[in-house]
C-alpha cells in the first residue's frame, strides 16, 4: 500500500465513523416526517458535512497518489461511477415525472455512487487487468 | 505504441519489481507499461530512458 492509499483510508475510517454516528443520531432525534426547521435541518446537515468529507477524502486522495497508472484506474473508476449514477437517476427521474414509480429520496445517490466504485473497478478487471487499488 | 521495456528489463536481470523500485511506480504499472495496455505519460517515459540511458525513440516506438 502506497503513502496516499494509507492517507486515503486513514481519513475515511474517521469520517465513516461520524457519518454513520451522525445518521443514527439524526435518525432518532428527528421525528419521521418532521417540519424543516432551523433545528431539524442543522441535525440532518451533520451527516451531510461527513459525504463532504467523504468528497474531500477521494480528491486529496487523487490529488497525492504519485503512481500515474493508479491514479488513471482510479479516475476511470470515479467516471463510471459518476456515468453510472447520472444515468440511473436521471432516467429513474423522468420515470417519476411522468408515472407513478416509487419516489427514491435523493439520499440514495451517494451510496449509488459508492457502490459504482466498485463497477467501476469491475470494469478496470475486465478491461485493463487491474481493478485499482483502494475501495 | 510499441516498447522495449521488457526486453531491457531482462538483459538486466530485473524483475518487475526492481524496475518498479527504480522508477517508484507500483509493480502494476511497470507490467502495464510492458504489456501496452498503458503508454506513460512524457515524464515517466524521460524517467524510463534516463534510467536505460537511452533516448524514448530507442525504447517505444509507434505501432
Amino acid at each position: 500500500m502506497n503513502p496516499a492509499q494509507r492517507r486515503y483510508i486513514g481519513r475515511m475510517i474517521p469520517v465513516s465513523i461520524a457519518y454513520v454516528a451522525a445518521i443514527f443520531a439524526a435518525s432518532a432525534i428527528i421525528p419521521k416526517g418532521a417540519t424543516a426547521t432551523p433545528l431539524t435541518v442543522g441535525i440532518a446537515l451533520v451527516p451531510g458535512l461527513a459525504i463532504l468529507g467523504f468528497i474531500w477524502a477521494i480528491g486529496r486522495y487523487f490529488t497525492e497518489l504519485k503512481d500515474e497508472y493508479v491514479r488513471m484506474l482510479e479516475v476511470r473508476k470515479a467516471l463510471v461511477a459518476t456515468g453510472l449514477t447520472l444515468a440511473l437517476t436521471a432516467t429513474w427521474g423522468i420515470l417519476e415525472l411522468y408515472t407513478d414509480v416509487p419516489r427514491i429520496p435523493l439520499f440514495w445517490v451517494f451510496p449509488v455512487w459508492c457502490l459504482g466504485l466498485g463497477v467501476g473497478a469491475l470494469f478496470n478487471r475486465l478491461t485493463l487487468g487491474d481493478s485499482g487499488a483502494c475501495p | 505504441m510499441k516498447n522495449r521495456l521488457k526486453v531491457l528489463r531482462a538483459e538486466r536481470d530485473w524483475s518487475q519489481q526492481d524496475l518498479a523500485e527504480r522508477l517508484e511506480v507500483s509493480r502494476q504499472s511497470v507490467n502495464a507499461i510492458e504489456t501496452g495496455k498503458y503508454d506513460p505519460s512524457l515524464p515517466l517515459a524521460f524517467r524510463i530512458a534516463d534510467l536505460f540511458e537511452m533516448r524514448i525513440e530507442e525504447i517505444f516506438q509507434k505501432d
